[in-house]
């Protein structure tokens, strides 16, 4: 039986997407983009807890509207996240993008609020299908290239996704989306299905790949969603599976060494957004309450300070043409605006005391200390050193400090000013009155950030990694950033397969050709052969009377006949 | 955007103050400065009472020294990873992000003083 209590969030976003193409390009249709999260997010927060909306399908029951702690913090991030993103592409006139924005927001909060994983997986392609119009908005050459590999890898998740379901289905009866135990084949496909999507290592190059390529207000968006739905997904379906706190420990150490020495800012923050999906993982790997509060609230102040470093990234990029930190630096004397916000996104992400990552990320980690997990607390605690490296000191310093570039752009525009002012402002006021936060988070908190211990802990891990950053600045240790690109995963499909097929097709082509070359020979000479004797010119042809064409038909009619007469 | 002569003057307010940063012996001055807070935060540890989750934590100034050297090791690992896996530009062909200028037509180059 179809039953709405409440009209799913999703709908409004996707209504939303179908009306701003008939409202004019400007102040309405900015307004208009603006509103429409900020009623859903009212939306959410008014519904309380429950599910309330169904939908026969197929005779499943679909449940459209899971409302609970879990799902309703990441829905209202999600629809912050909207509103900065849109607020931020307040210029752009773009209606492609406006769409594919409000669609994917649309797709990631219907996901965040499925009950099953039916509409799980009609969301979670979604996500996929719109976003790769922000990638592709760039309209260049190599942007097309880089979405058309971001899409087959984001439909490619969805694609096992849906097996894994349907094998879970057969198994279990089921399709409520709910915690799940990995062991059956049906239970890791979905696992991969998520992994691809949360960038697990060695999945994660997608990532990496097609963040810088989207335009300046896309990679914002898109900084977002995806990865965090997948995080979601996973605190939802895999909370306290052990393989998680390894996977999770992984994804928070091998970045740190990519960004180091990467020259585009903006994929040094997607390598630096994989490192920080990593603490989350570590969080829905131990999986008590406390840790998936870490998760979540992680999550939540991480949407923010990425959104918040990507923007100014993105404001250098709209000034100045590129994002390249070779090119970049000094830039603190016309924008120091930008810069200022930045400092405030790169202190947030480094965890500094005041700031959001501080009272987030340390729920993970003391739940990672308490749970006696040493070393996978110590990569945590050296992985947080990282962050401070690339996007601490690495992005605000070599855009808007170090040497002067001679660039001298202006200010970033007004609005764009204003979307990285309310965002610095959550990250500061996140890290101050922690409690906000943490009111919202699924399950009650008790946890006080600001100990002591905690505080002088985290300053010195920080200021002294700050120190260590001086002294091989000083003795010239330190890589310089050159225009170069770096390996990553990606090589796999963009060299090695291409070239590994290219081989292969050179290989066949040998053989196919030499095959030919010589069976056409060996029958061209048959075929000279017979014509050299028994063609016109032929020995055999030589002395044939012209009736004996006649005479060998008359004995082949009289043979007939025979034959005939007998039978 | 051509290098040009910067006229302090035309610059916003909080760049003017900012220019600091780049006068002779700031950097000095900067580094110098952490340096200190930085023994001040390692003599903090002396003061007050730890409750931590494992022994190591007890070594007075544990978070500095882990601090400081795991980033030196991080930054000579990433040096050296640059070694194996530095690429020049094109090396994914002309048809790649990183070959590619940003379309101009997206973005304002604008100059500060609008020169």
């Amino acid at each position: 039986m179809m039953g709405f209590d409440q009209i799913p969030t999703a709908f409004y976003f996707f209504l939303a997407a179908l009306t701003v193409p008939f409202i004019a390009q400007g102040i309405l249709r900015g307004l208009f983009l603006l509103a429409i999260p900020v009623l859903c997010a009212w939306n959410v927060w008014q519904m309380g807890f429950g599910e309330f909306a169904t939908l026969p399908f197929f005779g499943f029951e679909l449940e459209l509207m899971r409302v609970d702690g879990l799902s309703r913090v990441f829905a209202l991030i999600f629809c912050l996240a909207a509103f900065l993103g849109n607020l931020y592409a307040w210029h752009v006139r773009d209606t492609v993008q406006q769409v594919a924005a409000l669609l994917y927001a649309g797709s990631a909060i219907g996901a965040c609020l499925a009950g099953d994983l039916i509409t799980l997986f009609f969301y979670w392609e979604g996500t996929a299908i719109a976003s790769v119009f922000l990638i592709w908005a760039r309209r260049t050459e190599g942007a097309y290239n880089t979405g058309v590999r971001y899409l087959i890898v984001q439909i490619g998740s969805g694609v096992v996704l849906i097996a894994g379901v349907a094998l879970f289905y057969r198994d279990t009866g089921s399709i409520t989306f709910e915690n799940m135990t990995l062991g059956s084949l049906a239970t890791w496909l979905i696992f991969l299905s998520f992994g691809i999507k949360c960038a697990f290592p060695l999945l994660h190059n997608w990532l990496q790949d097609s963040y810088p390529a989207a335009t300046v207000t896309g990679t914002v968006i898109l900084s977002a969603f995806t990865t965090k739905l997948a995080v979601y997904a996973l605190a939802r379906g895999f909370a306290g599976t052990e393989i998680l706190i390894y996977i999770g420990t992984i994804m928070t150490l091998f970045p740190i060494f990519f960004a180091e020495i990467e020259n585009d800012l903006r994929r040094v923050l997607a390598y630096s957004l994989n490192n920080q999906l990593g603490f989350m993982v570590v969080g829905v790997g131990i999986g008590t309450e406390m840790a998936l509060n870490g998760t979540a609230s992680h999550a939540f102040a991480h949407i923010l300070y990425k959104a918040l470093l990507f923007m100014s990234v993105g404001a250098v990029l709209f000034r100045t043409g590129t994002s390249k930190a070779s090119e970049l630096g000094g830039l603190y004397r016309t924008m120091p605006l930008t810069a200022a916000f930045c400092l405030v996104g790169a202190a947030s992400i480094s965890a500094f005391p005041l700031f959001s990552g501080f009272v987030t990320k340390s729920l993970v980690l003391s739940e990672a200390a308490e749970a006696h997990y040493k070393y996978v607390w110590l990569a945590l605690v050296f992985a947080s050193a990282g962050v401070l490296s690339h996007s601490g000191i690495k992005i605000p310093f070599f855009a808007f400090f170090a040497h002067d570039s001679g660039l001298r752009p202006k200010e970033a525009p007004r609005h764009m000013l204003i979307a990285m002012g309310i965002t610095a402002f959550l990250c500061i006021y996140i890290g101050v009155f922690p409690g906000t936060l943490y009111a919202i988070l699924p399950y009650h908190v008790e946890y006080h950030p600001y100990s002591m211990g905690h505080v002088v802990g985290q300053l010195q891990l920080l200021c002294f990694a700050l120190l260590a950053f001086g002294v091989l600045m000083r003795t010239g240790i330190h890589p310089p950033e050159i225009r170069a690109i770096n390996l990553d995963a990606d090589w796999t499909y963009r060299k090695a397969a291409p070239s590994v097929i290219g081989l292969a097709a050179r290989g066949i082509a040998v053989i196919y050709t030499r095959q030919m070359t010589f069976w056409s020979n060996r029958v061209n000479g048959i075929i000279g052969q017979l014509y050299h004797s028994h063609g016109p010119e032929g020995r055999t042809a030589q002395d044939w009377p012209t009736g004996a064409m006649v005479l060998s038909i008359a004995a082949l009619l009289a043979a007939t006949l025979v034959v005939a007469y007998l039978g | 955007m051509a290098e040009h002569k910067t006229d302090p003057n035309k610059l916003p307010t909080l760049g003017r103050l900012l220019l600091w940063v780049d006068k002779p012996g700031s950097a000095n001055k900067i580094f110098w400065g952490l340096a200190v807070f930085c023994g001040i935060l390692f003599l903090l540890d002396f003061t007050y009472e730890k409750h931590p989750h494992f022994d190591m934590e007890y070594v007075p100034g544990f978070y500095a020294i882990y601090g400081f050297v795991m980033f030196t090791l991080l930054i000579l690992a990433a040096k050296g990873l640059r070694v194996l896996i530095k690429r020049p530009e094109d090396y994914y062909g002309d048809k790649a992000i990183d070959r590619e200028d940003y379309p101009d037509d997206q973005i304002e180059k604008v100059n500060h003083d609008g020169l």
